[in-house]
């Protein structure tokens, strides 16, 4: 017999779903399972690589655009909670604006077990021109209290690229790398996930606003895609295997109406 | 269930449903109460069983106690998903996402 606690999710009303999985409990529950037992989001015993001096400098420059990336997700999560329409969305905000705080801490702390130094200096120096525009556009959306084209930025572009980048990267990254972009891709899970279901509600009841999600979707690809191109390059991953890559985010446009 | 939700259960046939008991998978992004109704996909060589669907979300396989048929309610709390199960191409049922 099932423990009492093990309830059956599917019998859930919708409304207690929603309840429930935004809460901050949920969240907490979660992430317990996945990050407990990790130091900067590897297992202690974990073994550095021996990487090639040119495999190390590939490997920084990707990860300093990762931290532009997260950073901007990190500052864009933030200021999201202010015009959220409603308390499920500013709870789970709050939670990711605390994922993406840890994925900016461990991607930063990978750095430095690499022996950069300077952090914050290298990700200025490395970190891609588009990312950066990217980076100051979401902010602008957020300051301009666009709820569905801010978050559309955030939480469907930017989180649908970085889920496939980073799953793809963890399969051909060295040992630490790869458990620090595994624990990532399970928060981004969430995250593309809350984006695609609230945009979808909305797009729902206002299908207007399809139009200016269109224009801002037409800006703000090409600055993402372009980072992301590089970065596979970096990592040196087959033309072949890209098409993982655009895939998953073209599907989740297509599913809220974007052809 | 809620009177108002299009998504009520699909009527029941004749034919009972089958029934599963569910074991963890090891699926370790939700707590720990609901984790043996999701496990990780194996790709496209990852056969579903009768009460499994795929989330077109986030790839993961969610699972029910019983045998999914056309109409059926789940959800994918790991990107927190409402899911209808339809029928696909050549009557393979499969899982499309409910906004």
């Amino acid at each position: 017999m099932a423990h009492p606690l093990e309830r059956d999710p599917h019998q859930l009303p919708p409304e207690s779903f929603l309840e429930e999985v935004h809460s901050f409990a949920f969240w907490f529950d979660a992430v317990q399972g996945y990050l407990g037992d990790l130091e900067h989001g590897h297992r202690r015993e974990t073994p550095e690589a021996v990487l090639s001096p040119l495999e190390r400098e590939h490997l920084v420059t990707v990860l300093c655009n990762y931290c532009v990336g997260e950073t901007a997700a990190l500052e864009g999560a933030g200021g999201l909670i202010q015009i959220a329409p409603n308390r499920h969305a500013k709870v789970f905000l709050a939670t990711q604006t605390v994922d993406e705080g840890r994925h900016l801490e461990v991607l930063t702390g990978r750095l430095r077990e690499l022996g950069v130094e300077d952090p914050e200096a290298e990700i200025a120096r490395r970190g891609s021109r588009s990312l950066q525009e990217f980076h100051r556009r979401l902010l602008e959306l957020v300051r301009g209290r666009d709820w569905i084209a801010a978050l559309f930025a955030q939480n469907v572009v930017l989180e649908c690229m970085e889920f496939a980048v980073f799953a793809l990267h963890a399969k051909r990254a060295d040992p630490r790398t790869c458990e620090v972009l595994s624990g990532i891709v399970k928060d981004e899970r969430r995250h593309m996930g809350f984006g695609e279901n609230e945009l979808g509600r909305r797009l729902r009841d206002a299908p207007y606003a399809r139009e200016r999600l269109r224009a801002v979707r037409q800006e703000l690809d090409a600055l993402v895609l372009g980072s992301f191109e590089e970065t596979m390059d970096a990592i040196g991953t087959p033309r072949a295997d890209r098409t993982e890559l655009g895939s998953h985010y073209l599907a989740a446009v297509a599913r809220l109406g974007f052809a | 269930m809620t009177p108002a939700d299009p998504l009520l259960e699909a009527e029941e046939p004749s034919a009972p449903r089958q029934r599963f008991v569910l074991d963890d998978r090891g699926f370790d992004e939700v707590p720990k109460k609901y984790r043996r109704f999701y496990r990780k996909w194996g790709g496209p060589g990852d056969a579903l069983g009768a009460n499994e669907a795929l989330c077109p979300v986030c790839k993961i396989v969610v699972r029910s106690t019983r045998e999914l048929r056309v109409g059926d309610r789940l959800y994918c709390m790991a990107c927190m998903t409402r899911l209808v199960v339809v029928a696909g191409e050549g009557g393979r049922l499969e899982a499309q996402v409910v906004y």
